[in-house]
């Protein structure tokens, strides 16, 4: 089942490290499956490489996807979504626990892990335990098992750690028990009951029931607050907030961190790059957005796109614009895609009715190097999002990932065109998951190669 | 008979077709295939609707008020909603227009099984549909049928988002009521629910195109979300918001109020009924802030005693029952407009 171990040689490629936070022109030389040799080029020997052609980069590490096995495999698989993973340049993927059962005891896990190796996939599949029982908010799941089995963290994702008694509980058994990191998807539920898009313009001009940030934020509040409670005993104590959409959710992390506060937090591709005014018909980046897009001619698509429709929900531009500079001042320690994959059944209803979620796994390194093309992220930054911030999450829980091009390695990279383009169709995707609001339009850094633990995982067919 | 429209004209007259005329041959400047929302309505569109509408109120007052428009077309009403006033006036405008009309409510179709909106489009085209009137909760609904069904939709309400049919018919009747007939610089008032009225949300779009000086006003907590779109003002057309009643009601030339549905107590946005007529009632002492002639409407249904007084709603300034036989007028309007643009088959 398993490929061979890759023979490569790349050179006047563009290398970007972002352990060594360096970049620049250089080569480098796989053998069988070994990163034997990364050669950095002089000035001199450079000529004309630069960051706009092929570049070569770590392989990408995503903390946050949702596979859907077991429980909704007509949505998307382990073997498909790993395949997901390589096409988008990812070595490493961190499966949220909502699947049906929920991955709340060991076997569950055993059962995800039989489904990678079937795949034949070199990409690493982790995985995030529950917190509770049956993701239901009551009991503490098995973590310690859970914790010994090897996952990377617990969350009940999809939707918040109900009670504030439980967070507490689970960040000080967790935190005692190697510092696994609670992952909460921070979410006030009696603020955002019935909810469908962000409170603002945008959702009061499309009748859209609004989703106020509020309900984000105090969610945020409650987490740091009972946070701060626990570490005074549980120095171990690790929290994760995941998916942060709003500008004042980051603003309460940045303060946090500056207090000391063990906390960690993630954006999304979509959320630093769109913006909810995509609902009412507009398809331009966030950084190009403007207060109101019924008055310049940017609506050019049908309004209501119900793979618009995620949690946390699209946010307005000054929200989209604290995700990016979240991420460039070190508030937000990674870029996650939440890969959510849905079928066209879960999708294709009124909008109000429709899924949660964006398939993101394929689109995220076209969505990050829009920004980097738009001047608004240097290509370091973006490519540290994906893979030494993560890295740092994981905690040493990856047996493999490697957030550098270090020598005498396992090779896990991506190699990338950087000035070519693609079109994103249905077809083009290897998710199940075809919900992407992106299908349609041309990315940016089309992906040529991924190489996972040595082996060949994805290769563009006319690469 | 030919029907000609000169949409950049002010002046000429609609003529209805009287005998079985093919809408397709007509140089009728109308460009949509579907009627969903009416915020990319220009005002040349709107004054063909309302120039429509003038020559359909024509037809209404003729001893046989039926014209063969529409013969051999069939419309589907497929309400999702509750609803009597509007259903039932679709269903007049259609057979006024000698339309086959087959009526659906969601509640006793398929729709009760579990059947998706997209399935149940798809089956009543094969049953014959040409043109879809539907009401729906969900806001949005009538653009997932359009993008499948191959005639014309018509929304006849979704959700919170929009009800432009109701938009229409206030217009007109503001134009045909309002002395000098021009909305421009006159001030409109809709008060009451704004949150939960896709009546008022379209109103914006068709008042502010008309010129007028349009003023929300309502509690805060059924405001909410108003104060982004007043301050911007879609496509640069602002209009103010206040929760100040005095400050909406004071020398308005039109005042229009919104029903308020019980269940808002229930979700904390209320005290009480009783405190919401107390402060927000439209009541005959209100109503004296208002100009001397200042016309009353209520998009209906009414709730007397709450949102507007028993004797202001059936006083001489209401022209609520003017609104209600433009309703037929306007969706006769709407129906014949929308049937010129279909590609025959």
């Amino acid at each position: 089942m398993t490929g061979p171990q890759v023979d490569l040689e790349i050179s006047r490629a563009w290398l970007v490290d972002p352990t060594a936070g360096r970049e620049g022109p250089g080569e480098i030389v796989v053998r069988g499956g070994i990163l034997e040799a990364v050669t950095w080029l002089s000035d001199a020997e450079a000529d004309g490489i630069g960051p706009d052609g092929i570049v070569i980069a770590p392989g990408f590490i995503d903390f946050h996807v949702h596979l859907r096995e077991p429980g909704n495999e007509d949505a998307e698989t382990v073997a498909t979504g790993l395949a997901a993973a390589a096409h988008g340049g990812f070595t490493t993927v961190c499966a949220m626990p909502n699947t049906d059962p929920a991955l709340d005891e060991p076997s569950v896990l055993a059962r995800i892990r039989a489904a990678a190796a079937a795949s034949g996939s070199p990409v690493e599949l982790l995985a995030h335990g529950a917190v509770t029982t049956g993701r239901a908010g009551e009991q503490l799941s098995a973590i310690g098992e859970l914790a010994d089995a090897g996952v990377v963290g617990f969350s009940d994702d999809g939707s918040p750690v109900r009670s504030a008694p439980i967070l507490r509980s689970a960040l000080a058994y967790a935190g005692a028990m190697g510092g696994l990191p609670i992952v909460d998807h921070a979410e006030e539920p009696s603020l955002t009951a019935g909810a469908e898009a962000n409170e603002g313009y945008v959702a009061t001009v499309l009748g859209l029931r609004g989703w106020p940030a509020a309900g984000e934020d105090s969610a945020v509040g409650r987490d740091l607050a009972v946070l701060a409670d626990v570490v005074r005993d549980v120095p171990g104590a690790r929290l994760h907030l995941t998916h942060l959409s709003t500008a004042r959710a980051l603003e309460l992390v940045r303060q946090a961190k500056a207090h000391g506060l063990p906390v960690t937090c993630d954006v999304t591709p979509h959320h630093l790059a769109f913006t909810d005014e995509w609902l009412a018909g507009a398809r331009r980046w966030a950084w190009e957005a403007s207060d109101d897009p019924w008055s310049d001619g940017a609506l050019v698509g049908p309004p209501y796109a119900t793979s618009l429709r995620v949690n946390p929900p699209l946010r307005a531009r000054g929200d989209a614009a604290a995700c990016l500079e979240a991420l460039l001042d070190g508030t937000a320690d990674a870029v996650v895609t939440d890969h959510a994959p849905h079928t066209e059944v879960d999708k294709a209803v009124e909008f109000g009715l429709a899924a949660n979620g964006i398939s993101g796994l394929e689109t995220a390194l076209g969505v990050l190097l829009a920004a980097v093309d738009a001047g608004r992220l240097p290509l370091l930054r973006a490519i540290g999002a994906l893979t030494v911030g993560p890295m740092s999450l994981l905690a040493g829980r990856s047996r493999r990932a490697a957030a550098g091009l270090a020598e005498g390695s396992k090779a896990n990279l991506v190699v990338f065109d950087r000035s070519a383009s693609w079109t994103v169709t249905p077809e083009s995707l290897a998710s199940r998951g075809k919900n992407s609001p992106l299908l349609g339009m041309d990315l940016t850094g089309r992906v040529l190669l991924t190489v996972a633990d040595g082996r060949l995982a994805y290769e563009a067919p006319d690469a | 008979m030919n029907v000609v429209v000169d949409p950049a004209g002010g002046s000429t007259a609609v003529a209805v077709p009287s005998v079985d005329d093919v809408p397709e041959s007509q140089p009728i400047a109308w460009r949509h295939r579907h009627l969903l929302d009416v915020d990319r309505l220009s005002t040349a569109e709107l004054d063909l609707i309302m120039r429509t509408t003038d020559a359909m109120r024509e037809v209404l007052a003729r001893p046989i008020a039926k014209v063969p428009a529409l013969r051999g077309r069939q419309v589907t009403i497929l309400f999702y909603e509750a609803s009597t006033r509007t259903r039932v006036s679709f269903e007049v405008a259609a057979k006024n227009l000698s339309a086959d009309v087959v009526n659906i409510a969601a509640a006793s179709s398929s729709v009760a099984k579990g059947e998706s909106l997209i399935d149940t489009v798809r089956t009543v085209e094969a049953l014959g549909a040409q043109m879809l009137v539907m009401r729906h909760s969900s806001s949005g609904a009538p653009y997932l049928a359009a993008d499948i069904f191959s005639g014309s939709v018509l929304n006849g309400g979704d959700g919170w988002h929009a009800h432009p049919t109701q938009a229409l018919l206030d217009l007109y009747t503001i134009r045909e009521r309002l002395p000098g007939g021009s909305l421009a610089g006159r001030k409109v008032v809709i008060l009451g629910d704004l949150l939960h009225s896709r009546v008022a949300r379209s109103n914006i779009w068709t008042l502010t195109a008309a010129g007028a000086d349009l003023w929300l006003c309502g509690p805060a907590t059924l405001v909410r979300g108003f104060e982004a779109w007043a301050s911007r003002g879609a496509a640069g057309r602002r209009f103010h918001l206040t929760t100040s009643v005095d400050e909406a009601l004071r020398d308005a030339d039109v005042v229009m109020a919104l029903r308020i549905q019980r269940e808002r107590m229930a979700s904390g946005l209320l005290p009480s009924l009783r405190e919401y007529a107390a402060r927000y009632g439209l009541t005959r002492e209100r109503l004296a802030l208002a100009r001397p002639e200042a016309l009353v409407m209520h998009p209906g249904p009414m709730n007397e005693g709450v949102e507007i007084a028993p004797d202001v709603a059936a006083g001489s300034q209401s022209v609520i029952t003017d609104q209600v036989t433009n309703g037929v007028a306007v969706r006769m309007a709407v129906l014949y407009l929308l049937a010129g643009t279909r590609v025959p088959s």
